[in-house]
């Protein structure tokens, strides 16, 4: 038998649930979107670029902490003969390596940013060269990252806009 | 405190690709950039490669301008097209070949359920776990 209490206390968990949801959602599609611009850089000049993909570095590494359950739980069945998310943790490891090299390349070649904050520019040809591999390589992983992910997104995304058309449910 | 934690495990794995990063500019630098020698010191790189049919136009006036004109000049738009362009172009491939894939997935589950038992006691024609619908 379920009491009250336990009852309350399920419907609390469902709405904590559903609120984790809601944030991975909403704050996934603003990464996506600051991705987008900040690989844009003709079209958002280099001051944004550069403080985008700062924030874009932070906001990561929040995605990552978020997700760190994820990366535990699969690490853990990468063994076994018939993981079948072997391959969304491969692409993951790969924009792990590409976006933090690209955020750190990209921070030792700023321009703007890292001289406003009074930091000394270390730069060279190795980060120059290493930023425009490493943004290149993430623009192929980071749709796939997506992509792979499809079936949540729309999953997610019809059932957030329904209750949102539908208005509040209590 | 939870979060806390992982926030904790996740610096640690940044900071180890960080300090790959700078190991690989310290020992082996070469491999990257054997053929650019002589590109000047903080040289401008621009990741989208050519876009704008008269290159971007860039507003950068001062210490913290960030130059938000450069985004309403309709000619920087291409850069913005090129890259949505590409995004949208590589999910739709991989959503294609995942529907493709659990398409011919479950149709060979059903051919394997049509299939009469053979009697060798493994005509179970399931139990592969990979959780499909």
């Amino acid at each position: 038998m379920t009491s009250p209490a336990d009852a309350t206390s399920g419907a609390s968990r469902r709405r904590r649930i559903a609120a984790r949801t809601r944030v991975d959602f909403w704050f996934d599609a603003v990464l996506l979107l600051g991705y987008t611009l900040a690989y844009s850089y003709g079209f958002t000049g280099i001051g944004i670029h550069e403080w985008l993909g700062i924030g874009l570095g932070l906001a990561l590494l929040i995605h990552l902490t978020l997700h760190w359950d994820w990366v535990i739980r699969e690490t853990r069945k990468l063994l076994r003969p018939r993981g079948h998310d072997k391959l969304i943790w491969l692409v993951n490891l790969a924009l792990l390596l590409a976006m933090t090299l690209c955020v750190l390349s990209g921070i030792l070649i700023s321009r703007v940013a890292l001289p406003y904050l009074g930091f000394q520019i270390l730069g060279g040809p190795f980060w120059s060269r290493l930023h425009v591999l490493t943004a290149e390589v993430t623009l192929g992983l980071v749709p796939v990252h997506v992509a792979l992910r499809w079936r949540w997104i729309v999953s997610v995304g019809r059932r957030l806009l329904t209750r949102r058309a539908a208005g509040r449910p209590e | 405190m939870r979060f806390l934690r992982h926030l904790a495990v996740a610096c640690l794995v940044v900071t180890v690709v960080v300090v790959l990063g700078l190991a690989w500019n310290h020992f082996a630098p070469s491999i990257l950039i054997g053929t650019v020698q002589g590109r000047p010191h903080g040289a401008v790189v621009r990741p989208t490669g050519t876009g704008g049919p008269h290159g971007p136009k860039v507003f950068n006036l001062g210490t913290f301008d960030l130059g938000l004109n450069s985004m309403l000049q309709p000619v920087n738009w291409p850069y913005l097209r090129h890259t949505v362009v590409i995004e949208a172009a590589v999910m739709a491939a991989v959503v294609i070949i995942d529907v493709g894939r659990r398409r011919s997935r479950r149709a060979s589950r059903a051919a394997q359920l049509a299939q009469p038992p053979s009697g060798d006691g493994d005509g179970d024609g399931n139990g592969d776990g990979d959780g499909e619908p």
